[in-house]
């Protein structure tokens, strides 16, 4: 047989298979698409994003900056700098245009007073003269000219329906104030950004109602033209105070940019870990579609061997079919990926992310990975089956049952060894940690994967046993076509098992997050219960913090014996970044139990710090030694250790008042979050409505009571695990075609035995009965199995995190229960094809079926 | 009355089945084949009838029709007294199970069920137990009470088509038909078949149609048909091997 020969085959034989060709096809293609998907996503949006901040600086030459002493340039928080150095910059021989620029908290109101809220974004408030270099581009009406005026972005007037002219309420720090809507301004080519709202004033004003004083946070340059740009850079340096710096617009650009790319990047992981998964249940769908299939054709592969086909030759048909048809998958997963993405981009905006107009970003790394995953993926599943259709003796051909050989014992050994090292690999990963993230993520990730195969290849063992105790029931409920189910489910272990693991992996994933994400709520709950004593914790929906009025307003309230806001920073201890967080040293004590061992508030209220004993015996500090903070604005300061605390698991490992916050930074003054607690003898419902009456003033605080706020953030976690269950979706569903297909095939290899018992008195309803049945005891099989195994890695998981994240593990019956009932839904989808074609088989037809 | 009845006279309560000018034709045009051409035929309660005949003469067509396991183009055929044509997908198989009794050639039991099982396959998907006095006597009389928990794969083929036969005769249906039912056998096996439905029909007064091409298996029976071209072109009743023999050569020349 020539190579143009095997050709011909392998394309008839293609054609001639229809709808399992095109099952395989989907398997890659759902595979292919998320792969591609998930980079096309991250790279368009990478892109798009680096596009627009180049856009947005394109013509600012240098700007001036507050100076960090470390940390990451992209996403410190810098200090404000004074409006007065502005003049002094402008006198610099070279600069042409000098553009001031003040960026802080601005909430703008409906007019029936209500908050416009975001999805987390910002709410910003920005000055702007109307240069048109200046990032900012006017869309309608002018910019804000004068005190009452104000432009807003054009992608919250059109979400709102403000219109120019329209008077609008705008609540900053300095208070709440009625404007009047100027304009409409984009940025660069967007309506907006990345759904945060923009209101734009012009200096001036402000400067008075964002509460900045006489300080701006950069000033944007210009310079003349023909000046040289390091030679104005370098003249502008040699005026500027301490602490601050002037940088090339490209940098800035390229800084924003690279901000946003750490956000996207550790998405586009995420998307891909998801993606690789699906592929890797694609993967067993495709490996069983192929062996049974191959088992079909036993007779037809034989008789291509009696007549001369030698052994290689079948396989390099097998091979060749193989490789063909996942070309063609990969090539429309690519195209598939893409609207995946698009999608994608459409879900965030429809959700209020506001993208930019993204372009399609379609990577040579991105074509090669579909290529590996989809054709590499599909050649190496076809590898065994094509070896055994080679080995298929000719006299298979007038002899079925001489066609394959046994192979289970070799198969038990290989998969208790693949476990075994799968187990080690991941236990290692977890507990031993080599070679720190990276190592992480090849030991627990590869033993993962290893250990996913190793327990697919030996569930074939328990999968008949398993399957006959799961379809007692169904035989108990069900009579005869329940006794078909049972028998059918259990009669061939290793298809059972084959198209039940891909089910199994996915369910196996949902259950692991499931003890996770169940640990870590019992765990913020009792950390919560044991070091949250407040009654109350007030929070901003824009995560940009609040001003320090709202404490102040809480402290005058009567009803409350105890406030204090949390606050943030950064600053480098024995050269290491660390986290300090600073508090009302008087009232914290009454707030947060953290555990205090030695020392107390009163040094802290004094100008100490407290330490957490861990990190302080790191140190080698005790109570009344000196430690040396540097903080990211470049002062240096010694503090004295005020006392030792235990428990960390609230405030961080470092802890200073308010005072000495305040006394070291300049920075903007924002609370995080306020904590309150309700004085003696208080009734609650007095104290909520005096709390919630006092902060009236700004709609975008959320006040939770003790009880909410545990609520509120077991809520976020239960969120955490519905989109991660909503990422295994995919593999879920491909799981279920799997079981789908492999049903669809065994009915068809039953066409005789179907036929027969038509002929002797089944009626349709009990034929549908007893597949859908068999679909339902195989899926629940392969979610029994995934749930043991699941729950498994999520317990080893939670034990392997510190315990000041996950201190207890916990077990989600309610979870574990509703997978159960999935599963049986799963297994009635899945039967739904096959179950209808076995009922309408010509009765005739199926028992003259050889 | 309506008119398919007035055409076709209601049949005698002695009569098992029947067809009355059965037409059954393939296709259409040059390709069209005509399998049954008009017959007519009943086949008498508690008697052993055996349809003969060269391949394509229609005997396997015409065992399907009067089964349910096909529709006629034209003509009608019954069971007892059930005209089939008035029947539904649901009702022709709930007369399967109930009035039916199938011997096929091979694949007669389903791999995954018990001996006993299949036997009681028709009963269970009925949901009634059936008549437990008549089912052992029929499990005792085919010898295999030792080999009820067996899966057919454990049997052999004899062994198999006696459990297939049992399971036909479980039922007490109006009528068994049974498709060349020693076809895969030995002679020794096959002999056995065929004393066993013989005995079923003397001793419990079943009535059997058997399609077959074997002779001697034929003489086994009551009474033979003999169909050439989709028409009943002869018959012999209690016929010898010999007889059946000499009788095909005749129609052959």
């Amino acid at each position: 047989m020539s190579a143009r020969s095997t050709l011909l085959l392998a394309r008839k034989s293609l054609r001639a298979r229809l709808g399992r060709t095109i099952a395989i096809a989907v398997a890659i293609f759902a595979g292919v698409s998320f792969v591609v998907g998930s980079f096309v996503l991250a790279d368009s949006l990478r892109a798009t994003f680096t596009n627009l901040f180049a856009e947005i600086n394109e013509n600012i030459d240098l700007q001036v900056r507050a100076s960090i002493a470390f940390g990451d340039e992209s996403v410190a928080e810098r200090e404000p700098i004074p409006l007065a150095l502005g003049d002094e910059i402008a006198a610099v021989e070279g600069v042409a245009v000098i553009e001031p620029f003040l960026q802080r908290y601005a909430q703008i109101l409906r007019p029936d007073g209500t908050a416009v809220t975001t999805q987390g974004a910002p709410l910003l408030g920005v000055t702007w003269s109307g240069n048109p270099d200046a990032g900012l581009t006017l869309r309608d009406g002018r910019p804000a000219a004068g005190p009452g005026e104000v432009a807003i972005d054009k992608a919250t007037a059109d979400r709102e329906g403000f219109a120019v002219g329209d008077r609008i309420e705008i609540l900053t720090d300095v208070g709440r104030q009625e404007f009047e809507l100027v304009g409409t301004i984009g940025l660069a080519d967007a309506d907006g950004f990345a759904g945060a709202t923009l209101s734009v004033f012009d200096l001036e004003t402000g400067l008075d109602v964002l509460g900045a004083g006489d300080q701006v946070d950069v000033f944007e340059l210009q310079i003349d033209e023909g000046a040289d740009l390091a030679t104005v850079q370098e003249r502008i340096e040699q005026i500027l105070p301490p602490r601050t710096e002037v940088i090339t617009g490209d940098q800035v650009a390229e800084e924003a940019a690279q901000g946003i790319n750490q956000f996207i990047d550790l998405f586009g992981t995420g998307l891909l870990i998801f993606a690789f998964v699906t592929a890797f249940v694609s993967a067993f769908i495709i490996n069983n579609v192929f062996a049974i299939t191959i088992g079909q054709r036993l007779r037809e592969l034989a008789l291509l061997r009696a007549v001369g086909a030698s052994g290689r030759q079948v396989r390099r048909m097998i091979a060749l079919e193989a490789f063909v048809m996942s070309l063609i998958a990969t090539g429309l997963g690519i195209i598939g990926g893409i609207f995946f993405a698009r999608l994608m981009v459409a879900l965030f905006n429809a959700a209020g992310l506001g993208f930019p107009e993204t372009g399609t970003v379609l990577a040579l790394r991105t074509v090669v990975m579909a290529l590996l995953v989809g054709v590499g993926i599909t050649m190496l599943s076809v590898i065994v089956p094509a070896r055994r259709a080679a080995r298929i003796p000719p006299v298979a051909a007038m002899h079925p049952e001489l066609g394959f050989a046994a192979l289970s014992a070799r198969r038990l050994v290989g998969g208790v060894v693949v476990t075994a090292i799968g187990v080690t690999m991941f236990l290692v990963g977890l507990f031993v940690r080599p070679g720190g993230g990276t190592g992480l993520a090849f030991f627990a990730g590869g033993g993962g994967l290893l250990l996913f195969l190793g327990t697919a290849s030996l569930s074939s063992t328990v999968a008949r046993p398993v399957t006959r105790a799961l379809g007692w029931p169904v035989q108990k409920l069900l009579g005869t076509p329940g006794t078909l189910a049972r028998e059918n489910a259990s009669r061939a272990p290793r298809r059972t098992s084959a198209s039940a693991s891909a089910l199994m992996i996915g369910v196996a994933l949902v259950s692991a997050s499931a003890v996770f994400a169940a640990s870590l709520r019992d765990t913020f709950v009792r950390v919560l219960d044991r070091a949250v004593t407040a009654d109350y914790v007030i929070t901003d929906a824009s995560f940009q913090g609040m001003t320090p009025e709202v404490a102040a307003i809480l402290r005058d309230l009567p009803e409350l014996s105890a406030v204090s806001p949390i606050r943030a920073t950064l600053a480098q201890v024995d050269g290491e970044q660390r986290g300090i967080g600073a508090a009302e040293a008087s009232a914290l004590g009454d707030l947060l139990e953290i555990d205090l061992v030695s020392g107390g508030y009163d040094a802290m209220a004094d100008g100490g710090i407290l330490v957490h004993d861990d990190t302080a015996e790191n140190l080698g500090l005790a109570t009344g030694d000196t430690v040396t903070l540097t903080f990211q604005n470049g002062i240096e300061d010694d503090l004295p250790v005020a006392g030792i605390f235990r428990d960390n698991t609230i405030a961080g490992n470092w802890l200073v008042s308010l005072e000495t916050f305040e006394r070291i930074t300049e920075l903007p003054p924002r609370d995080f979050f306020v904590v309150a607690r309700l004085a003696d003898g208080v009734d609650p419902l007095i104290g909520d409505d005096a709390v919630r009456a006092s902060l009236a003033e700004f709609p975008q605080l959320e006040v939770r009571t003790n009880a909410e706020f545990r609520q509120q953030q077991e809520g976020q976690i239960n969120q955490l695990l519905i989109v991660i269950t909503a990422l295994l979706f995919f593999a879920i569903l491909i799981a279920v075609l799997g079981i789908s297909i492999t049903l669809a095939l065994s009915v068809f290899e039953r066409t005789r035995e179907i036929g027969l018992l038509r002929a002797v008195g089944m009626n349709k309803r009990q034929t549908r009965r007893s597949v859908r049945w068999e679909a339902v005891i195989v899926s629940v099989f392969g979610a029994v199995v995934g749930i043991v195994l699941g729950s498994l890695i999520g317990i080893a998981l939670a034990v392997a995190v510190p315990d000041n994240v996950i201190e207890v593990v916990s077990f989600s019956p309610v979870t574990t229960g509703l997978i159960l009932v999935g599963a049986v839904f799963a297994g009635l989808f899945a039967a739904l094809y096959p179950s209808y074609k076995a009922s309408n088989m010509d009765v005739l037809e199926a028992i003259a079926t050889e | 009355m309506t008119s398919t009845e007035t055409a076709s006279p209601a049949p005698d309560s002695t009569v098992a089945a029947g067809a009355t000018d059965a037409h059954k034709v393939y296709g259409v045009g040059e390709s069209e084949v005509r399998a049954l051409d008009g017959v007519t035929i009943s086949f008498d309660t508690g008697r052993f009838t055996a349809i003969m005949g060269p391949s394509g003469s229609g005997k396997s067509t015409l065992l399907h029709c009067l089964a349910g396991l096909d529709s006629l183009t034209m003509g009608a055929v019954h069971i007892g007294h059930t005209y089939l044509a008035e029947l539904d997908d649901t009702e022709i198989t709930e007369l399967r199970r109930t009035k039916v009794g199938f011997v096929f050639q091979a694949f007669n039991l389903i791999p995954t069920l018990t001996a006993r099982e299949n036997i009681m396959l028709p009963m269970m998907l009925g949901g009634d137990k059936g008549d437990t006095a008549w089912i052992d006597e029929v499990i005792a009389t085919v010898g295999l009470a030792d080999r009820l928990s067996h899966r057919p794969s454990e049997l052999s083929g004899g062994q198999q088509q006696r459990v297939a036969v049992a399971r036909a005769l479980a039922s007490q249906p109006t009528i068994i038909f049974a498709d060349e039912p020693t076809g895969n056998l030995d002679s020794q096996s096959g002999a056995e078949i065929l004393s066993f439905m013989r005995r079923a029909v003397r001793e419990f007064g079943q009535t059997i149609v058997m399609v077959t091409h074997d002779p001697v298996a034929a003489s086994y029976a009551d009474r033979v048909v003999f169909l050439a071209d989709g028409r009943v072109v002869d018959e012999m009743a209690d016929p010898t091997a010999e007889g059946v023999l000499d009788r095909i050569k005749q129609l052959g020349e």
